[in-house]
């Protein structure tokens, strides 16, 4: 084997190695120039920006009682600015580690709180096991504490019974923000 | 009688789902691995010309079955997991080829043959390690599967650490007692098996923890620090790590898993304090580490005093480190050339200095091109975390790539004296059974979670 050859052959492997790390750089291009023009799929966030301005919130929630399991429940009241069967369609995390999810509302309760068996799981420091629920009462959404450590907040304050949800009113548990949206 | 109904239907619309997506990612990988498999067998036969100047085609077919194997890898991917990443298999074939080829030329200069040479041991357990890859990617089908199990893959981990100090089984090589063996035929670290366990139950923990501990505490110089009850796990693997240094002699092992550690819960919280209390932690323990223990405080002045006589002359003093530096000066920018240098001459060249081998024979060129490789794979590893997938396949993915990058970090600034060497293993190049079998299992691992994770957001409740 010559000198030559060898020197040859030394470059060329040195050349080939370069070859493959280029040709791996090439098949990189794709993620730093994306492949083609693809959305990402922001259609449920603009539909959610998009949805109409707050609605007003109650000026004083609580009347009298239509029946004596919901002792605060509000009844009396204009009925245009609660989430009531027909206009609220689903809940929507505004804050917390799962900001942005959705989930439709159906015609059962939903359970909030840190245990699997929930059917709304968050897992912070600051939820309950059992925490809270929402339920349909009179084919109105109420929400209700379920005797949890840190309280279920209804537009920043505590609630102590079964309460109304208005539209677009922000419920706190735990570090988590959600609402109910039409 | 409803089953047998329902399982033709989902045959029925796998078959449409493949006839209609072209698997782009697998192709771009098999055109990849060909060129790979060019790589691998062109440089046997480099390193034969260039130390024999002949050729012998026993290690070119070994190798070609090495890249069967792994084109065998390829097919299950396309069956199982073909959305993974297209680039982690063609590196990891290019790396664990060149090492295999490196190894090969250290047996020619060693005149080793047979089973007594390395590189036949290096080709086994490369198809050992290829083998435990096609099996992980093939039982696991879904790496939140794993989450189930945190806390028994911590114990595990535990478990596999403490396996070397077990009398009888243990084996001390080198001073590191690190290894078992059964008898002298099977030797092998558990250590490195436990890497991944240990990676697997840090995300777990911190997915279920990574509130409280990011979230409560006080400020202090305008970064948030813990709370101290909180500081418990940070202080748990850190006596970890400091145990295995004290009873196994084990630097380098004690360096990575504290750091996998440290990394992970940063970026789970995302809290700087959490780095900041690892790098703090990790100074006061190596301190007292470089002044207490005489091994730890032999590397420490190999290191910091290499070139003078006295040090070099010693036992155990920085020869080893010198004759692997002046390797790197004689390869120069462009090498030797495979197979025309003389890399034999530094102790355990196959091993720990395998980056000084092949810089010496392949130049900076080539280690820069290995390094490109590596950063990729890195980079890669890394990019699987920020995809939208679930909270644990990021963690985990990006501790394992983590756990790769801080390794060759560690091996290559310690061969070039950037810092104190320390026994770890560069991954997939140097000579060792238990590193390549963990390593695959990693690669394994990545593909796995590169799969699943989807581009879109998933907006399922959980129940």
């Amino acid at each position: 084997m010559s000198e030559l050859t060898l020197l040859v052959l030394r470059f060329g492997f040195l050349i080939l190695l370069w070859f493959f790390v280029l040709g791996v750089v090439y098949a990189l291009r794709a993620d730093l120039f994306g492949r083609g023009n693809r959305k990402p799929a922001s259609a449920s966030g603009a539909s959610a920006a998009a949805s109409p301005a707050p609605a007003p919130t109650p000026t004083r929630p609580p009347a009298a009682p239509s029946s004596p399991t919901a002792p605060t429940a509000a009844v009396n009241r204009t009925r245009g600015g609660f989430a009531t069967a027909a206009n609220a369609r689903r809940l929507v995390i505004t804050q917390g580690p799962r900001e942005g999810q959705e989930i439709p509302l159906g015609s059962g309760p939903i359970t909030i709180g840190r245990s699997a068996d929930s059917s709304l799981v968050f897992r912070d420091d600051y939820t309950s096991t059992h925490h809270a629920r929402l339920l349909k009462w009179n084919e109105e959404w109420m929400i209700q504490d379920l005797g949890s450590t840190n309280g279920t907040f209804l537009d920043g304050k505590r609630i102590g019974s079964p309460t109304q949800v208005p539209l677009h009113t922000p419920i706190k548990v735990g570090q988590t923000v959600f609402e109910l949206r039409g | 009688m409803t089953t047998p109904k329902i399982v033709a239907d989902t045959s029925v619309i796998k078959t449409m789902r493949k006839l209609r997506i072209p698997q782009t990612e697998r192709n771009r990988e098999l055109s990849l691995l060909v060129l790979a498999f060019i790589v691998n067998i062109v440089m046997v036969l480099l390193v034969q010309l260039g130390a024999t100047g002949a050729i012998d085609t026993t290690l070119v077919s070994l190798t070609a079955t090495l890249a069967a194997l792994v084109l065998g890898l390829h097919v299950c991917l396309r069956y199982v997991a073909p959305k993974a990443d297209p680039l982690l298999l063609p590196i990891v074939s290019v790396l664990n080829g060149i090492g295999v080829a490196m190894i090969y030329r250290l047996d020619i200069a060693e005149g080793y043959t047979g089973w007594d040479a390395f590189s036949t041991r290096q080709i086994v357990w490369s198809a050992i390690a290829i083998i435990a890859a096609i099996t992980v990617i093939l039982v696991v089908r879904n790496h939140r599967v794993l989450f189930r199990y945190t806390y028994v893959f911590g114990f595990s981990a535990f478990v596999l650490l403490l396996l070397p100090l077990i009398p009888g089984l243990g084996r001390r090589v080198n001073g590191a007692q690190v290894w078992i063996g059964i008898g002298d035929v099977l030797t092998f670290q558990p250590g490195e098996v436990a890497k991944i366990a240990l990676a697997i139950f840090f995300a777990g923990y911190l997915v279920r923890t990574r509130d409280s501990l990011s979230l409560v505490g006080r400020r202090f110089l305008g970064i948030q620090f813990p709370r101290l009850r909180d500081l418990g796990p940070i202080v748990v693997v850190w006596a970890l790590s400091m145990g295995v240094i004290v009873f196994q002699r084990d630097l380098g092992t004690a360096l990575l898993y504290f750091g996998m550690f440290t990394v992970m819960i940063y970026v789970a919280t995302g809290r700087l304090s959490w780095v900041l209390i690892g790098l703090g932690l990790f100074g006061g323990g190596a301190a007292i580490a470089s002044q207490s223990l005489t091994y730890v405080n032999g590397r420490f002045n190999n290191w910091l005093d290499a070139f003078s006589q006295e040090v070099y002359d010693a036992q155990g003093g920085s020869f080893q480190l010198l004759q692997g530096i002046f390797g790197l000066a004689h390869g120069g920018l462009v090498g030797t050339g495979l197979g025309q240098g003389r890399p034999a001459i530094t102790p355990l060249a196959e091993s720990d200095y395998i980056i000084a081998s092949l810089g010496e024979e392949l130049g900076l060129a080539g280690l820069f091109a290995i390094l490109a490789l590596y950063l990729v794979f890195v980079g890669r590893g890394i990019r699987v975390g920020f995809m939208d997938g679930d909270d644990f396949g990021k963690l985990l993915s990006l501790g394992l790539a983590f756990t790769v990058a801080l390794q060759v970090f560690i091996m290559v600034g310690g061969v070039t004296r950037v810092i104190p060497l320390t026994g770890l293993t560069t991954p997939f190049l140097a000579a060792g059974g238990s590193s390549l079998v963990a390593n695959w299992i990693i690669v394994a691992l990545l593909l796995r979670v590169s799969d699943s994770a989807k581009p879109a957001r998933n907006t399922e409740v959980s129940a």
